[in-house]
C-alpha cells in the first residue's frame, strides 16, 4: 500500500454554531488524484481552506506525511508542501506572465535571503518547461492582467507547477472555461498525475470523468462516501443526496 | 527587455550627470535651494517604494522625515554658537535656558527632567547614526504590528496619519526638550572631518547630491533584486503571494523600514542645508505633498517620483518669485493633481515608459511585442 | 466634572457634524472624500457672505449653506468623482487635489483679486461671524454654566443625525443607499440607478458638511484653511466607529469627545488631542474593521 500524503482525522470547524465542516477523516495516498464531489455548501472549500490554513479548525488534526500541520500559519503551511489554487483566479497581475513563474520559483520564504539578483539558470529552465506544460510560452512578456480567464487559469496553475509542492488543491479549476479550455485544463492535470498528490474540487462531470480516480463526496459537512467513478455513480445514497437519479451525466 | 533595463539606467545616469554639473551654471543662492529639492527628491523616492512597490500608501512620511531632522537637529544645536558653553563638554540649547525653571542647574544633565535625552548627542556622529535607526525602529514597531494583523489599503493609510499627527503633537507639547512649535533653529554646521558644510557652498550640494544619486541607485537595485520581485507580487495579491509560502509581513515591513529610513536620511539631509527642524515637517499637508510629487512623477518609478518633486518644487519657487502668482500657482498645482489621477495614472514615468515603448517598437527585431500599459494600470490603480 | 462632561459632549457633537456628511459619503460610496473640510469652510463663508450681504443670520445661513454645498458636492461628484469610483486611494488623491482648488478660490476671491476686485468676507483673512444674541452666554444646570451656543450646536447635530437615520432607513431612496452599501452591483442589477443615487448621496453628504461649516463659524474665526484639519478628525471617527455604521459614527464621535474633554481638564488641548488620536490608531490596529462594523461584504 503506498504511503499516506495527507491524512485528516476528525477535522471539524464551527462558525459560531454552524458545522460547516464536521468530523471529516479521509486518506489521500502520495501521488493520487482525489476528487472532492459535493453539493453547494457540502464544506469542500472549507475543507480546503482548513487544510491550507485559511480557516483554523476547531477539531481534529491535519497531518502531511507525518508533520502535523494543523492551524499553522498559511506560509508555513505552504512552505511546507502544500500548494492551492482559489476559486477565483488570482495572479500578480501587474507582473508578466514569466515574472510571475520566477516569484513561485523561489524557495526562500524571507525577505533578507531573497536579497540578490536573478533567480539561477536552473529556475529560469524550470520557467520554461512550466511556460511550454501551460501552453503560455509565447505570452511569457505579456502582463497577467491581459490574460484571457482561461489563460489566467493556467498561469496560476503554472505557478502551483513551479512551486512544486506535495499537495496540490485546486478549487474549481475549469470555473467559467470553455469546454476547449476545460479539456487542455484536463491535459495539464493529467500530466502531473504521479508526480504531486492531488486534491481537486469540482462540479464540471465531463472534467471530473477525464481526471478521477477517486471521489470522495461531502454531503453537508460529513464525507458521505468514497469510491472510484464507478461506485460513486452507483453509490445509492449518493445519487439521493446529489446527482440525482441520472447519475453522473 | 534588456533593452528596455539598459535604457532605464542610461536614464538614471543622465540624471545624475545632470544634478552634478548644476553647481557649474548656478550661485550660491539657488544651488542652496536646489539642494533643497534634491531632498524633497529623495522623499518622492520614499514615496514610491512604499506606495508604487509595495502597495502601501504612507500618509505619514513626515513622521520618519521629521524624526530624522530632529536627531541631526540635536546634534547640530548643541554645536550651535547660541548653545551655551558651546564647545565646551557641556552645551545647553539656548532655549532650555529660557524656558528653565528658576535655579534649575544650567546642565543639560538636569536643566529639566527630559534634557539627560540630549546628553549623547553631544556626538554628532551619535545623531547621524540615531537619525537612521529612529526612523526604521519606528517603522519597523508599526509594520510589524500593522502588517501582521493584514491591515492594508486605506486603513493603513489612516494609521500613518494620525500617528504623524500624535506625534507632532507631542513633539510640540514637550516644550522642554524640542522647544515646541518653534522647532531647533540656529544650528551649528554639519562637519565631517574639519570641513564645515556651510549650506550656501558648493560641497555641500555634493553631499546632497551624492546622496540622492547612491540613494536613487540603490533603491533601483533592490527592487530588481528578488525580494524586489516579490514584494511587487506581494502588492498584486497578498493571498496568493502568502500561499506561495512567503512571509508576506516581513516583505511588507522590511521595505516600509527601507521607505522610512530613506525618509529620515532626507530629513538629515534637510536640516543640513536648511539648518532648522521643526514640527511643520510632521504636519498632514506635508506628507500629502509628498504622496503628490510622486503621483505626478510617478507612483511606481523610483527616479519618476524624485524627478515629479524636484520639478514641482523647481518650478513653484520660479512662479512665486512673480508677485502675488504663489497662490494662484497652489490652484494650478490642485489642478494638475486631479489631472494626474484621473488621466495619467503612472505619472510622467508612465509617460515616458510608454514613449520608450513606442520607439523600441519601431524596431521590430529589437524585443518581443512590447506592451501598452496605461489602461490596466488605471484600471488596477488601487 | 458635569461642565467638563458638557464639553466633552459639545466637542462630540461637532465631531459628529463634520463626521455625518463623512459616514455618508465614505460608508455609501467608498469615497474619501478629503475635499469634505472645505464644504465646511464653505458653509462657514456661506454664513459670512449672507451676514455681510443679505444681512442675515445663521439660520437664513443653514438652508441656504446646505444648497450651496451640496449643489458643489454634485459638481465635484459629476466630473471627477464619479470616474473613480472603486479607487477608494485615488479618489483620496483627487479630492485633496480639489480641496486645494477650493482653498484657493476663496483665497484668491475666485481669481478677481488679479483684476482688482475684492468680495467683502471673501480673501486670505480671518473673519467672524456674530451669533444672535438669545444664543450667546451661557445658562445654568445643576450649579454648572452651559454655553448656550455649545448646547445649540448639540441640538442641531442630533436633529442633523435623526434626520439622516430616518432618510437612510425610513425611506426609498434611503433603501437604495443601503442596497448600494452592500452591493452596488447586485443593486444596479436590481434596477436601481445606482449613478443617480450615488450622485444624490454625494450631494447630500456635502449639504451636511455646508450646515457643519454655518454651526463652526458661530464660535470659530473663519478662513480658507479651516476645513483641512476637521476632515481628518471627521475620517477618525468615521473609521473607529466602523465603516457603513451610522450608529458607530455617532459613539465614537461622542466617545472621542469625551476623552477630548477629560484630558483636556486635567492636561491640556494639545496632549488631549494627541490621546485622541492615539486611542483611534489603537481601535484601528485592535478592531480594523471598528467598532460598530457592518456585518457582510
Amino acid at each position: 500500500m503506498a504511503q499516506a500524503a495527507l491524512t485528516i482525522d476528525g477535522l471539524s470547524v464551527d462558525f459560531a454554531g454552524f458545522k460547516a465542516v464536521n468530523g471529516v477523516t479521509m486518506t489521500v495516498d502520495d501521488g493520487e488524484l482525489r476528487v472532492l464531489l459535493g453539493a453547494n455548501g457540502a464544506g469542500k472549500t472549507t475543507l480546503m481552506d482548513l487544510i491550507s490554513g485559511k480557516t483554523k479548525s476547531t477539531d481534529g488534526r491535519v497531518y502531511l506525511h507525518d508533520t502535523d500541520i494543523t492551524n499553522w500559519e498559511e506560509h508555513k503551511i505552504a512552505r511546507a508542501g502544500i500548494g492551492r489554487k482559489f476559486q477565483i483566479p488570482s495572479v500578480f497581475k501587474e507582473l508578466t506572465v514569466r515574472r510571475n513563474l520566477e516569484v513561485a520559483s523561489c524557495r526562500k520564504p524571507g525577505v533578507f535571503a531573497n536579497l540578490r539578483f536573478g533567480f539561477g539558470a536552473e529556475a529560469e529552465r524550470n520557467v520554461d518547461e512550466v511556460l511550454e506544460l501551460i501552453g503560455l510560452t509565447e505570452e511569457q512578456d505579456r502582463i497577467a492582467a491581459y490574460l484571457s480567464h482561461g489563460q489566467t487559469q493556467w498561469l496560476e496553475l503554472g505557478l502551483l507547477i513551479t512551486q512544486n509542492p506535495k499537495i496540490i488543491l485546486l478549487d474549481e479549476p475549469t470555473a467559467g472555461m470553455t469546454q476547449a479550455e476545460t479539456h487542455k485544463t484536463s491535459e495539464i492535470v493529467n500530466n502531473l498525475k504521479g508526480r504531486h498528490t492531488i486534491i481537486v474540487v469540482e462540479h464540471d462531470m465531463a472534467f471530473v470523468r477525464e481526471i478521477a480516480e477517486r471521489i470522495t463526496v461531502l454531503h453537508l459537512g460529513q464525507v458521505l462516501a468514497e469510491g472510484n467513478v464507478e461506485q460513486i455513480e452507483n453509490n445509492p445514497k449518493v445519487r439521493e443526496a446529489y446527482l440525482g437519479s441520472k447519475g453522473i451525466s | 527587455m534588456p533593452m528596455k533595463r539598459r535604457i532605464d539606467w542610461a536614464i538614471y545616469a543622465a540624471f545624475v550627470v545632470l544634478v552634478m554639473f548644476l553647481p557649474l551654471v548656478m550661485d550660491a543662492f539657488w544651488l542652496n535651494r536646489v539642494a533643497k529639492y534634491l531632498v524633497f527628491g529623495m522623499l518622492g523616492t520614499a514615496v514610491a517604494l512604499s506606495w508604487g512597490y509595495a502597495g502601501i500608501l504612507n500618509l505619514g512620511q513626515g513622521l520618519f522625515f521629521g524624526a530624522g531632522a530632529y536627531m541631526l537637529a540635536m546634534s547640530l544645536k548643541l554645536a550651535s554658537t547660541t548653545s551655551l558653553q558651546q564647545g565646551s563638554d557641556k552645551p545647553v540649547p539656548d532655549f532650555m535656558l529660557w524656558n528653565a525653571e528658576p535655579g534649575a542647574p544650567t546642565e543639560l544633565c538636569c536643566i529639566n527632567k527630559a534634557s539627560f535625552l540630549w546628553l549623547p548627542f553631544q556626538s554628532q556622529w551619535f545623531g547621524v547614526a540615531m537619525g537612521l535607526i529612529l526612523p526604521v525602529v519606528l517603522a519597523t514597531i508599526l509594520g510589524t504590528i500593522v502588517f501582521r494583523k493584514r491591515i492594508s489599503g486605506v486603513f493603513v493609510s489612516i494609521i500613518t496619519l494620525a500617528l504623524v499627527l500624535l506625534v507632532r503633537l507631542v513633539v510640540i507639547d514637550s516644550q522642554p526638550v524640542t522647544n515646541g512649535f518653534n522647532g531647533l533653529t540656529d544650528l551649528g554646521w554639519f562637519n565631517i572631518a574639519g570641513l564645515e558644510f556651510d549650506p550656501y557652498i558648493v560641497p555641500t550640494y555634493y553631499l546632497v547630491a551624492v546622496s540622492l544619486s547612491l540613494v536613487l541607485v540603490g533603491a533601483r537595485l533592490l527592487i530588481d533584486t528578488r525580494a524586489g520581485l516579490i514584494l511587487q507580487a506581494v502588492r498584486d495579491d497578498q493571498n496568493r503571494a502568502r500561499y506561495l509560502g512567503f512571509d508576506v509581513p516581513a516583505y511588507q515591513t522590511f521595505f516600509f523600514a527601507v521607505s522610512a529610513a530613506i525618509a529620515g536620511f532626507a530629513g538629515m539631509l534637510y536640516v543640513i542645508v536648511s539648518e532648522f527642524a521643526s514640527p511643520t515637517f510632521m504636519d498632514l499637508t506635508f506628507s500629502i505633498t509628498m504622496v503628490v510629487w510622486a503621483a505626478v512623477g510617478g507612483r511606481s518609478s523610483i527616479l519618476g517620483a524624485c524627478i515629479g518633486a524636484i520639478l514641482i518644487n523647481t518650478i513653484s519657487a520660479t512662479v512665486s518669485e512673480t508677485e502675488g502668482f504663489a497662490e494662484a500657482w497652489k490652484a494650478i498645482i490642485g489642478l494638475i493633481f486631479v489631472l494626474v489621477v484621473l488621466y495619467l495614472p503612472r505619472g510622467l514615468a508612465g509617460l515616458a515608459h510608454d514613449f520608450i515603448d513606442r520607439l523600441l517598437a519601431r524596431k521590430p527585431a529589437a524585443s518581443p511585442q512590447p506592451l501598452r500599459v496605461s489602461d490596466a494600470s488605471s484600471q488596477l490603480a488601487e | 466634572m458635569l461642565e467638563v462632561l458638557f464639553i466633552g459632549l459639545s466637542l462630540g457633537s461637532i465631531l459628529l457634524l463634520v463626521a455625518l456628511g463623512l459616514a455618508i459619503t465614505y460608508g455609501a460610496m467608498g469615497v474619501i472624500n478629503m475635499a469634505h473640510g472645505e464644504m465646511v469652510m464653505v458653509g462657514a463663508y456661506v454664513t459670512v457672505l449672507s451676514g455681510i450681504w443679505l444681512g442675515t443670520n445663521i439660520f437664513v445661513a443653514i438652508p441656504l449653506a446646505f444648497i450651496v454645498t451640496a449643489l458643489l458636492g454634485l459638481l465635484i461628484e459629476r466630473v471627477v468623482v464619479r470616474r473613480l469610483y472603486g479607487r477608494l486611494l485615488d479618489t483620496l488623491l483627487a479630492t485633496w487635489g480639489i480641496a486645494i482648488l477650493i482653498q484657493q478660490a476663496v483665497r484668491l476671491e475666485f481669481g478677481l483679486t488679479f483684476l482688482g476686485i475684492h468680495i467683502q468676507g471673501l480673501g486670505p483673512g480671518l473673519q467672524n461671524v456674530a451669533v444672535p444674541p438669545f444664543l450667546q452666554g451661557t445658562f445654568s444646570i445643576l450649579g454648572a454654566d452651559i454655553n448656550r451656543y455649545r448646547t445649540f450646536i448639540i441640538l442641531v447635530t442630533a436633529f442633523l443625525a435623526l434626520m439622516t437615520w430616518f432618510i437612510i432607513y425610513r425611506t426609498a431612496i434611503g433603501t437604495q443607499v443601503r442596497a448600494i452599501i452592500r452591493n452596488p452591483k447586485m443593486a444596479a442589477a436590481c434596477g436601481i440607478d445606482v449613478t443617480r443615487v450615488n450622485a444624490l448621496t454625494f450631494a447630500f453628504g456635502s449639504g451636511l458638511a455646508g450646515v457643519a461649516g454655518v454651526m463652526m463659524s458661530g464660535f470659530k474665526t473663519v478662513f480658507p484653511d479651516m476645513g483641512t484639519s476637521m476632515v481628518v478628525d471627521g475620517f477618525l471617527v468615521v473609521v473607529m466607529g466602523g465603516v457603513g455604521s451610522l450608529l458607530g459614527s455617532v459613539l465614537s464621535a461622542g466617545i472621542l469627545g469625551e476623552i477630548n474633554g477629560l484630558v483636556a481638564a486635567a492636561t491640556n488641548d494639545i496632549l488631549a488631542r494627541a490621546v485622541v488620536f492615539g486611542v483611534v490608531i489603537a481601535i484601528i490596529v485592535l478592531k480594523p474593521k471598528g467598532l460598530f462594523a457592518l456585518k457582510g461584504r
